[in-house]
């Protein structure tokens, strides 16, 4: 029992997911890809990925590398490994996209961008998934939370392997007739196991520890916990295996994506009521803007959620298949990573600059490092603003309605990754408090591990 | 269901500068099926509460004056060994002083149950213990405390809900 070093690289992690979001927006608003093009367009393509890659994943592999020690108690595997494995994810990210812009034709180049696309990313993950994995290996057995992280990491590796398929399939390496199928028929598992398992299944593990410890609120460890992460997982692996299992053998892939849709919503159900269970139940009554938000997005994937049942059972899902992946990417995934984003921030930069001196001299507090009232306008906009743009998508209303939204969210992130810096740089500590003796002010993109 | 106890002792031995940690595992080897074991000593053993806990046995302390303490381990019916992993009792098994502070933070913010620990103990001399409540095992204390030239040890209480440190300030410094 030696306790959790902080994660040198974290940092660069967020900073680059956060870019990665505002260039996203950027594109939405400059009209590029899905809605003014169609969801498989090669446009769309791109903007997927930059959202679920640039932003997503590299926000939630900065935290896991954080927060996975936590979980475990247990120090991460190793702690230089996340800036090459940053390096090749970068990169990999950058030839999936030029790949996609090829296919569209708006380059125009005989380099092989999706081939070098799936060597990139594939070895990126595959270090993020020895890193965690080994990491959760020598922690065993695993708490409940980490076991949801474990699940994740089974739906990244599932989701990597599929998009590695595509990427040689696209780029005309691969040719086996299967492969062909694969990719003719892959593509809503690869979306369920990202979006759904590797994502979403991930950030609930992760959720049930961070608002416990943040709303002061008791470790759910019962019954339904247990429930949501074996009904929830036997949900992904009957939707991932049972879906592959299908392509192979030309069975409809309806069938394994509907019996994992329907296990998936019990899973939803057990994760919701213990969510309640811990706001309800947690001690401490005023509760800080990322548990605030963390809430408004909690309440945005359940909306998701009943939209997309009443959509089936109208039998308009079809249809509407995008509104339903924007809201999952944007008002839930995306708005539950930037307030705990928010949080995480503050937090770790505090203990990387004031640590070391606490009990030693005056230091600040943890909120002392953020502006609640500030950053709350920012993300109350956020939120106003996807909303605006999915009723545009959900309505058929003019495009210019669903512009001004992305524009909205635009300007939204931006306000909060100023916030962001600023917390970073100390900028709103008073400055007489700012640097007590004995401290240094933290950099931006790295953190100090101090030997001990 | 009466458990019949086996005594142990562990005050002289713990008087004279000694380490009952062995002694209380021979005993604990010696014990009957279904038996349990009294042990009195100095101080409350609670890095002992986890050991023995793991090994499938509830225990209660009372305080019986004097300073002394008296233990019942009582062999748990069900007994299943914890899911959660067991922390490593410190390396260190000799007996620490009794605590001269001890802070309830179990219903403090992260991270101000740190902040007051730290506090607390730059106001303390080398070799004082401090003992605090909190709500879950404090990760990022530890490196601090180890940074700082403290010892620790910590463990969850039966309950598993309230875990329980105690601090020797500098110990690790003079162990080194």
């Amino acid at each position: 029992m030696v306790g959790v070093a902080l994660s040198r690289w974290t940092m660069s992690y967020f900073a680059t997911a956060v870019l990665a979001l505002i260039a996203a927006e950027g594109l939405m608003l400059a009209g590029i890809g899905y809605p003014h093009a169609a969801m498989a367009a090669p446009a769309s393509l791109l903007l997927v990925h930059l959202v679920a890659i640039g932003w997503l994943s590299l926000l939630m592999c900065g935290a896991l590398f954080q927060f996975v020690p936590v979980l475990v108690n247990r120090p991460l595997h190793s702690n230089t490994l996340p800036l090459p494995t940053l390096i090749l994810l970068i990169a990999g990210l950058a030839a999936l996209l030029l790949g996609f812009a090829q296919m569209g034709g708006t380059i125009q180049t005989p380099f092989g961008f999706f081939p070098a696309a799936a060597i990139l990313l594939g070895s990126g993950f595959v270090l993020v998934l020895w890193n965690l994995g080994r990491t959760l290996w020598a922690a065993r057995p695993l708490p409940l939370p980490a076991r949801f992280v474990v699940v994740g990491l089974c739906s990244l590796a599932a989701t990597v392997f599929l998009g590695i398929i595509f990427a040689l399939v696209l780029g005309g390496v691969a040719t086996k007739p299967h492969l062909l199928d694969v990719t003719a028929l892959g593509l809503p598992i690869h979306v369920i196991a990202g979006l759904g398992g590797w994502l979403t299944f991930t950030a609930f593990g992760v959720s049930y520890r961070l608002l416990a410890m943040f709303m002061l609120a008791p470790e759910l460890e019962g019954r339904t916990t247990r429930g949501a992460l074996y009904v929830g997982s036997t949900a992904l692996a009957v939707a991932i295996v049972g879906g592959m299992a299908a392509i192979c053998t030309s069975t409809n892939v309806i069938w394994p994506i509907g019996a994992g849709g329907i296990l998936g919503l019990l899973a939803l159900a057990l994760y919701g009521g213990d969510i309640q269970h811990l706001y309800r139940a947690r001690k401490r009554r005023v509760i800080e803007l990322n548990s605030r938000m963390a809430g408004v997005a909690l309440a945005n994937l359940a909306a998701t959620i009943l939209l997309g049942i009443a959509l089936l059972l109208a039998g308009r899902f079809n249809g509407h298949v995008g509104v339903i992946v924007f809201l999952v990417a944007f008002a839930w995934l995306s708005g539950f990573g930037l307030a705990k984003l928010y949080k995480i921030v503050a937090f770790l930069t505090w203990l990387e600059c004031y640590g070391p001196v606490l009990g030693k001299t005056a230091t600040p507090r943890v909120q002392d490092l953020v502006t609640e009232p500030r950053a709350q306008k920012w993300f109350a906009l956020y939120f106003v603003a996807v909303w605006i743009a999915a009723l545009a998508l959900l309505f058929a209303m003019p495009l210019l309605l669903f512009q001004v939204g992305v524009g909205a969210m635009g300007l939204a992130t931006i306000g909060i990754g100023i916030q962001l810096m600023r917390t970073r740089r100390l900028a709103n500590v008073a400055p007489a408090l700012r640097l007590p003796k004995g401290t240094q002010p933290p950099h931006l993109l790295h953190s100090s591990v101090q030997p001990s | 269901m009466t458990t019949s106890f086996m005594d142990v002792d562990v005050r002289p031995t713990l008087r004279a500068g000694g380490e009952p940690f062995g002694e209380i595992m021979a005993a604990i080897a010696k014990l009957q099926p279904g038996q349990g074991l009294r042990l009195l000593a100095t101080f409350e053993p609670v890095p002992l509460f986890h050991v023995l806990g793991s090994k499938g046995f509830s225990h209660k302390a009372k305080e019986i004056g004097g300073g002394d303490w008296e233990v019942l381990f009582s062999p748990a019916a069900a007994a299943t060994p914890a899911d959660a992993t067991p922390a490593k009792p410190a390396s260190d098994t000799s007996a620490w002083p009794s605590p001269v502070q001890e802070m309830d933070n179990r219903d403090l913010d992260p991270p101000e149950p740190m902040v007051r620990i730290l506090a607390a103990t730059e106001a303390m001399a080398n070799g004082e213990v401090l003992s605090a409540l909190l709500c879950r095992e404090p990760m990022f204390l530890l490196p601090e405390l180890a940074k700082r030239g403290h010892a620790w040890r910590g463990a969850f209480e039966p309950d598993g809900k309230t875990y329980k440190i105690l601090i020797r300030v500098g110990a690790a410094k003079e162990a080194a």
